[in-house]
């Protein structure tokens, strides 16, 4: 898994590069706490690159998502694949992320 | 006819499992298989894996856990063996409720039983067979 950090006006955005799964998602968590620190609180994850979630993934993201509210700030993700938009969906945890299907869309929104 | 792909045991150790997946996916690959398909028997042949590694076998990397995975028909069939105590398969949470949706964890199962057409759980808990048909 990489991870690429852009800064786009106020909003960091997160590229993941391969697999999220058990394997990576301390390195990934790590990341996050880390934009958190700096007070980076609106964030948006590209998942273009991301061909697989598995259920530990799911977790990761749902940890993320409710750290940054905490922070009152917002985590949005965009280019989501459709077989990840399902495993979202058979989770219900689509109702909890916000997902978008363009940079564009995503970033319009915060 | 019975053409077993993998028949193996693997090391309880979490960051051998997306190497393993992958060679399993590879030989699955090789069917002919949509990619849905192959989709779904990666997902839960990995959180199979993973929840013998945890739950069962505690991470003790020197217990291992079996895996068999055969297509018989049209019939891709995988099963999972840990070394563990095995577990109560009739009280499986379910994780879309409000009480539960926002837990970090506790979604593998669940995830297994959304995408398999067939799944049970054998000796005690200890051996998940887990059965997607070939539409």
């Amino acid at each position: 898994m990489n991870i690429k950090l852009e800064k786009i006006n106020d909003i960091t955005l997160v590229s993941l590069i391969g697999e999220l799964n058990m394997d990576n998602t301390n390195r990934v968590r790590e990341a996050f706490k880390k934009i958190l620190q700096e007070k980076k609180v609106k964030v948006l994850i590209d998942f273009h690159k991301v061909p697989f979630v598995d259920s530990s993934g799911i977790a990761l993201l749902l940890e993320i998502v409710q750290n940054f509210a905490k922070a009152n700030g917002r985590m949005c993700l965009c280019h989501v694949n459709k077989k990840i938009i399902s495993v979202f969906e058979i989770t219900k945890v689509h109702k909890m992320f916000n997902i978008f299907e363009s940079h564009e869309d995503a970033l319009r929104s915060f | 006819m019975t053409d077993v792909l993998i028949d193996e045991n693997i090391p309880s150790t979490i960051h051998h499992v997306p190497v393993f997946i992958a060679s399993v996916i590879g030989k699955l690959g090789r069917l002919h298989l949509d990619e849905d398909m192959l989709f779904d028997l990666k997902l839960c042949l990995h959180e199979a894996v993973v929840n013998a590694i945890r739950h069962g076998n505690n991470e003790k990397k020197e217990l291992p856990v079996h895996v068999l995975v055969k297509k018989e028909k049209k019939e891709i069939i995988m099963e999972v063996t840990d070394q563990g105590k095995g577990f109560n398969f009739t009280r499986i949470p379910d994780p879309t409720t409000l009480e539960n949706i926002g837990k970090l964890h506790g979604r593998g199962v669940y995830l297994i039983q959304s995408s398999m057409d067939s799944v049970k759980f054998l000796n005690g808990g200890r051996t998940i067979k887990m059965v997607k048909v070939q539409k």
